[in-house]
């Protein structure tokens, strides 16, 4: 992951010493980073501006950032003075990818985290995921059976919660989703449990009958995380899908999924720029150990 | 829908090849339009250039044929280009031999399992003897999620919830799968960089020896697409591509690129979450769609395929006596309801894509049909069958049961004169009306209400 990304601003680097002819001015020992040979793009023509801008965009594009995040990307490091080329481009990204973050752990118990996304994004493994991390912290989970629509949904999530040996609440296939969430809060209010996962079943953010059925899980559940699953595979839709999810329902963090599947990771810069909002976990394989706290400053530090 | 923005864009750039001659700077600003659209689209960035790149130069360079305005020359080339990359002509999955096996891959979360109770829908409507198998030994419940699809359809089912090894579960019941007509292999979802899950999809693959393999792949996919396709087709030698999830707002391009790269042909499409939203792919109907140049043949197969032969002739029977009822006009809203949303439907008559039709009162139109229904569904069998008998107090009946409001009824009633008047139109030219009533009874072209 994020390898190919790095690549990019490897790739700006080399036409920057070859637009500024001047590599030489440059005798770090240590690998000049990107930002640094920016600082050299302030003597530039425009002309040759452009061919780095060029390829800066040609370099996210293909790295799968999303057209429109790209050519914001873009159009704010050519407003800024060459001078502050450098300072500008690792602003943005900050900016991007460290929203305020929300913490999960505290709350009022239960504490309810909703999972909602489009279809085969790996929502119910990255809940069955998260409930094994925080029995891993001495937390006692209950897990609300959402997704009463999908064959064999209910047998999927009841089979993690038999393995990680977490209470489960179900009603049968075709019945409310909300009433199933409702029961698993009474459930945990109960037996003073300290989470409840609710599960809900993938949709096409834009058919406005299935948001409306999500809107009410969320209206009747009250969670208080909201969290939207994104498969880090996704192109362009990433934005709409953050889009329509954050203005139907309300999002208050994203996890990205199949991190694992793919090393371009253009879509979490996507997904942060329109939504706004942290980026809690990366899903980054087959396991339950398998889910990576989110750090900004890391990537960032791979990046640059 | 497929590459919506691509359509939104080629329709606004193409508008301003208005004048005779072929501008090279609107044709140049046309294919950075064109290159634009198919990145965002999903499209890969050297697919997307290379693309505009031909049509730019074949624009230029080549003759405008006599009669063409510089617009239809430079269509023309635009819509040759893009079929070549969507792969022309639409071909049949060949089914002769017994049994013909159909073999899904494909990344985690593509919709697998749901497409191969889609292609058994739509095989055993056909016709043929089917059976689904689960090798799918990863995912908790995919042993359940099949079966209980296989139960819907009244399909035989295949697998072996107990077992790892998916090699093993095929070897088990090959025999018995050799009765069937048609056999469909559900596969585990796997991301294409995992040796070991390429290991096992190989060994499967040598075991099964399926005459067709199919990659399914979401339509949202990303700029993974090429190389995802291209390390299954590596393994398997992917015959064809099945693009799921169309119905929202996935661009569909990263799939398409992902099929130009294995030069397999997209087969279908999934575009929506119930077993019969599934289309066949036809490359040059869906062209024509993108492009406002209508698909004629399409619409006339999704009106067949929404109304029955008896309602139809039926209507054309009432429509011929310069009658029509409550009834009637009911048929024809659910039969253009089940042919899908008004904007697809409007997309696909020629000369209508151009219009662009606002959105918003597509939706609106949509939201009056509901209505109408309700309205409807409160009428007795006799109102329906004979609106003249409606009366004051009958309105407030029918208001009052359907929880509507009076304006809606008064909304209903206008339209069913309007229409009314428009078939009697129609019976009166008894030359037109024998047309009509040729494309009714043999292709059951539902009537559209007079709704534009």
């Amino acid at each position: 992951m994020l390898g190919r990304l790095k690549s990019i601003f490897s790739k700006v680097k080399k036409t920057v010493d070859k637009e500024t002819k001047k590599p030489k001015e440059i005798k770090d020992k240590k690998k000049p980073s990107i930002l640094t040979k920016l600082n050299i793009i302030k003597n530039l023509e425009k002309t040759k501006l452009k061919k780095i801008l060029d390829e800066l965009e040609e370099g996210l594009l293909t790295n799968n950032v999303a057209y429109s995040v790209t050519e914001e990307l873009k159009k704010t490091i050519k407003e800024s003075k060459p001078k502050e080329l450098k300072k500008t481009l690792e602003k943005k990204l900050k900016e991007i990818l460290s929203a305020d973050s929300i913490d999960i752990y505290k709350g009022e118990k239960p504490i309810k985290i909703m999972f909602i996304g489009v279809n085969g994004v790996g929502k119910t493994t990255t809940l069955a995921k998260l409930a094994s991390h925080l029995q891993k912290k001495k937390k006692k989970v209950v897990i609300a059976a959402g997704d009463t629509f999908r064959a064999a949904a209910i047998e999927q999530i009841q089979a993690h919660a038999d393995k990680l040996k977490i209470n489960l609440i179900k009603h049968s296939y075709g019945s409310d989703a909300a009433a199933v969430a409702f029961d698993a809060i009474e459930h945990a209010k109960a037996k003073k449990l300290d989470y409840v996962l609710i599960d809900t079943a993938g949709r096409s953010h834009a058919n406005e009958d299935l948001m409306r059925e999500l809107e009410k899980v969320k209206r009747v559940s009250k969670p208080d995380f909201t969290i939207l699953v994104v498969d880090s595979l996704t192109g362009n839709d990433a934005v709409d899908q953050a889009k329509l999810f954050g203005e139907k329902i309300g999002i208050d963090g994203v996890i990205l999924t199949k991190a694992d599947a793919d090393e371009r990771g253009g879509a979490i810069i996507s997904v942060a720029h329109e939504t706004g909002k942290p980026i809690l976990f990366l899903g980054t394989g087959q396991e339950y150990k398998d889910l990576k706290e989110f750090n900004a400053d890391d990537i960032i530090k791979q990046i640059l | 829908m497929v590459l919506d923005k691509l359509s939104d864009s080629l329709k606004n750039a193409l508008k301003k090849l208005t004048s005779g001659k072929v501008d090279k700077e609107a044709v140049a600003e046309l294919c950075s339009e064109i290159k634009k659209s198919l990145i965002s689209s999903d499209v890969s960035i050297e697919l997307a250039r290379n693309i505009a790149k031909n049509i730019e130069k074949r624009a230029l360079k080549e003759k405008v044929a006599g009669g063409l305005t510089a617009r239809e020359h430079t269509v023309n080339i635009v819509y040759e280009e893009l079929t070549n990359l969507l792969g022309k002509e639409f071909e049949e999955i060949p089914t002769e031999i017994k049994p013909t096996k159909i073999m899904l891959v494909g990344l985690f979360g593509s919709g697998k399992t749901t497409t191969a109770g889609k292609l058994a829908k739509l095989y055993k409507k056909r016709g043929k003897k089917i059976a689904l198998v689960q090798t799918d030994t990863w995912r908790p419940a995919a042993y359940a999620q099949l079966k209980q699809l296989a139960d819907v359809l009244k399909v035989d089912f295949y697998g072996d919830a107990k077992e790892r090894n998916p090699v093993k579960i095929y070897r088990a019941v090959k025999k018995d799968l050799e009765k069937y007509e048609l056999v469909i292999i559900d596969t585990a979802g796997r991301d294409a960089l995992n040796d070991e899950l390429t290991k096992e999809i190989e060994s499967i693959d040598k075991t099964v020896q399926a005459q067709t393999k199919l990659l399914v792949l979401s339509g949202d996919i990303g700029q993974a697409a090429q190389k995802t396709a291209e390390s299954f087709h590596k393994a398997v030698g992917v015959t064809g591509v099945i693009v799921t999830k169309l119905d929202g707002t996935a661009k569909g391009g990263g799939a398409l690129s992902a099929a130009a790269a294995t030069k397999a042909k997209v087969n279908f499409i999934g575009v929506g979450e119930k077993l019969d939203a599934f289309e066949e792919f036809k490359p040059k109907n869906f062209v024509s769609r993108i492009l406002g140049m209508g698909d004629l043949e399409t619409l006339l197969e999704k009106a067949s395929e929404a109304i029955d032969q008896e309602t139809a002739e039926k209507a054309a029977k009432n429509i011929m006596k310069g009658e029509l009822s409550f009834t009637d006009l009911y048929n024809q809203m659910e039969a253009l309801k089940k042919m899908g949303p008004l904007g697809q439907i409007t997309n696909m008559i020629p000369g209508m894509g151009k219009m662009n039709i606002p959105k918003d009162k597509l939706k609106e139109q949509e939201e009056n049909m509901k209505i109408w229904k309700y309205l409807m569904d409160s009428m007795t069998l006799e109102e329906k069958d004979n609106p003249s008998l409606m009366n004051e107090s009958r309105i407030q009946r029918i208001v009052k049961g359907s929880g509507r409001d009076e304006t809606e009824m008064r909304e209903l009633i206008k339209q069913y004169k309007q229409m009314k008047k428009m078939m009697k139109a129609f019976s009166g030219q008894s030359k037109k009306f024998n047309r009509m009533q040729k494309l009714m009874g043999k292709k059951g072209m539902p009537k559209m209400p007079g709704m534009f």
